[in-house]
């Protein structure tokens, strides 16, 4: 589940333990300490935040400080392991930070603070803000830590700005949660401009191709327009459609593979086309449509983008909710259903995206990650019909009150 | 003089088997539209007017128009469909589900 960085930080896990116990020693008379942890990842106002979390432990505040971050990828995914070596590098960096300011601090306060590093969450992708508090306070559990203090850049979830953040997933724990109340850097300032300088000549490249696709590259009015066009996508999308940086050896095998996986679409919408159609064309043929869920493994963003959308362009299929990894999926057929249960798309998805050898994965039948929501075969219940089911009545009810209402008034006018 | 008639007449051939699929499709969609009990299923088939239907129409348009020029902007127009139409059946779905909408199930008696 997590480990620590290195031999040296695990002694110090073992100095945080004694510290405890010691502190345990002594709760008769004197405050226990608690232990804090402080979610990391590269963002301006790291630095700030280590200096802050140092400034409280040796003020008296905290005797470990545990410095974690939490992975968005997942071991064994193509590149996991440079990430994780990115990761430990920051790690390495917030643990040196921390400790140089442990030594400037006056006298012997910063003794007998423990700083340990982790690396947690590996072993799953994570989407929301949910999945992450959950790792986190797992994480929290098992140091015996009870307050989490965060930096205000902290955004693991990358650009997808929509979900609930963090800090409200966090108030539903038993943590206690802090701000680091250190300086925010205006917006542009938080992106790395070499990671936007590819990210922008790509979309722009992109753009202008485009235009010239629909006009006419020999023309030099073409050529205006299509500058001022492309510059002005590039500028406004450029963070919101790429949130990762084109690669040299990623993105073009994404494109050869996404290329091979079209045919292969278009063939799966035609069969589906007509076992459809011959469905709605057959009144003795009838539909059991059911709302089913299943957990997919793929990344967020784009490739859990490209899975919902192939599973709703395949007629009998329709993805209604993306919840985290959960896609709850709407199925027309039986036969629908089962074949999205033998994962062929999320195989697909997955091989587009991370190449051949990722796409060999267990079926989410195999693997138990679906529920048929609905009808004679249903395992799970249906999460509207528990929690809204009864408000719709509710509402119900005070539809008729209120039409009931207004024709007693019409009555008595 | 031979070969570019048959040739000639193979592509009419194929535009009007498209253009026929395409209706075929088309009316299968509207049928299920009709048919179908509730939003969801409804869905499912309005999509269905898009991926295949529009798809062998604007097949059956870039082999009547040729290749160069509008040929290639028809191949692109079938793309924005097959990538916005999935988009846009999620969201109304989702709408709906939001709504808290039960989807319908055999023996219920909405319809």
């Amino acid at each position: 589940m997590w480990w620590v960085t290195d031999d040296a930080a695990e002694s110090v896990t073992d100095d945080a333990v004694d510290a405890d116990s010691a502190g345990d020693a002594v709760d008769a008379g004197s405050e226990t300490r608690p232990t804090v942890v402080v979610p990391v990842e590269p963002s301006p106002t790291l630095r700030a935040t280590v200096a802050h979390v140092v400034e409280a432990a040796t003020d008296g505040e905290f005797s470990a400080l545990h410095f974690v971050e939490i992975a968005s990828w997942r071991d064994g995914d193509p590149g996991s392991d440079d990430r994780t070596a990115e990761a430990q590098r920051v790690l390495e960096r917030v643990v040196a930070w921390a400790e140089a300011d442990l030594d400037d601090a006056d006298g012997d306060a910063g003794d007998d603070v423990a700083v340990v590093s982790a690396l947690i969450g590996a072993d799953e992708y994570l989407f929301g803000p949910d999945d992450y508090v959950d790792v986190l306070a797992e994480y929290a559990e098992e140091h015996d830590a009870d307050t989490v203090l965060l930096d205000p850049e902290y955004t693991p979830v990358g650009n997808t700005t929509l979900l609930q953040p963090l800090e409200f997933a966090l108030s539903n724990t038993s943590l206690t949660v802090r701000t680091a109340p250190v300086g925010r850097p205006t917006r542009p300032e938080r992106l790395r401009s070499e990671a936007t300088g590819v990210r922008f000549a790509a979309m722009f490249g992109l753009s202008l191709a485009f235009y010239f696709v629909l006009g006419d590259p020999l023309y030099w009015f073409d050529w205006v327009t299509g500058v001022a066009t492309a510059a002005i996508v590039s500028i406004t999308l450029s963070r919101i459609s790429l949130d990762a940086d084109p690669a040299v050896p990623r993105t073009p095998m994404r494109l050869v593979r996404g290329a091979i996986y079209v045919p292969v679409l278009l063939y799966e919408i035609l069969v589906a086309n007509l076992v459809v159609a011959r469905v709605i064309l057959d009144p003795r043929l009838p539909i059991e449509p059911s709302m089913n869920r299943m957990r997919v493994i793929v990344g967020s963003g784009l490739p859990l983008m490209t899975l919902a959308n192939s599973i709703t362009l395949t007629p009998g299929t329709l993805t209604v909710r993306a919840r985290d990894s959960d896609l709850y999926v709407h199925s027309l057929l039986p036969w629908a259903r089962e074949g999205l249960f033998d994962g062929g798309l999320e195989r697909w998805t997955r091989f587009v995206y991370y190449g051949r050898s990722a796409a060999r994965l267990p079926t989410p039948r195999e693997r138990g990650d679906h529920a048929v929501l609905q009808g004679p075969d249903a395992t799970e219940e249906l999460p509207i019909a528990a929690a809204d089911g009864g408000e719709t009545d509710v509402e119900d009810a005070e539809a008729t009150d209120t039409a009931g209402g207004a024709e007693e008034e019409v009555t008595d006018a | 003089m031979d070969a570019a008639g048959t040739l000639g007449t193979l592509r009419v051939g194929l535009i009007v088997v498209f253009t026929l699929l395409g209706l075929f499709f088309s009316f299968v969609s509207m049928t299920g539209v009709l048919r179908l009990p509730d939003v969801y299923s409804r869905a499912h088939t309005a999509s269905q007017a898009d991926t295949l239907g529009a798809g062998f129409g604007l097949a059956a348009v870039a082999l009547a128009v040729g290749w160069e020029g509008a040929g290639f902007k028809t191949v692109l127009l079938l793309f924005f469909i097959f990538v916005t139409n999935p988009t846009a059946a999620h969201a109304i779905a989702r709408a709906a589900f939001e709504e808290g909408i039960v989807p319908w199930t055999e023996g219920d008696d909405r319809r």
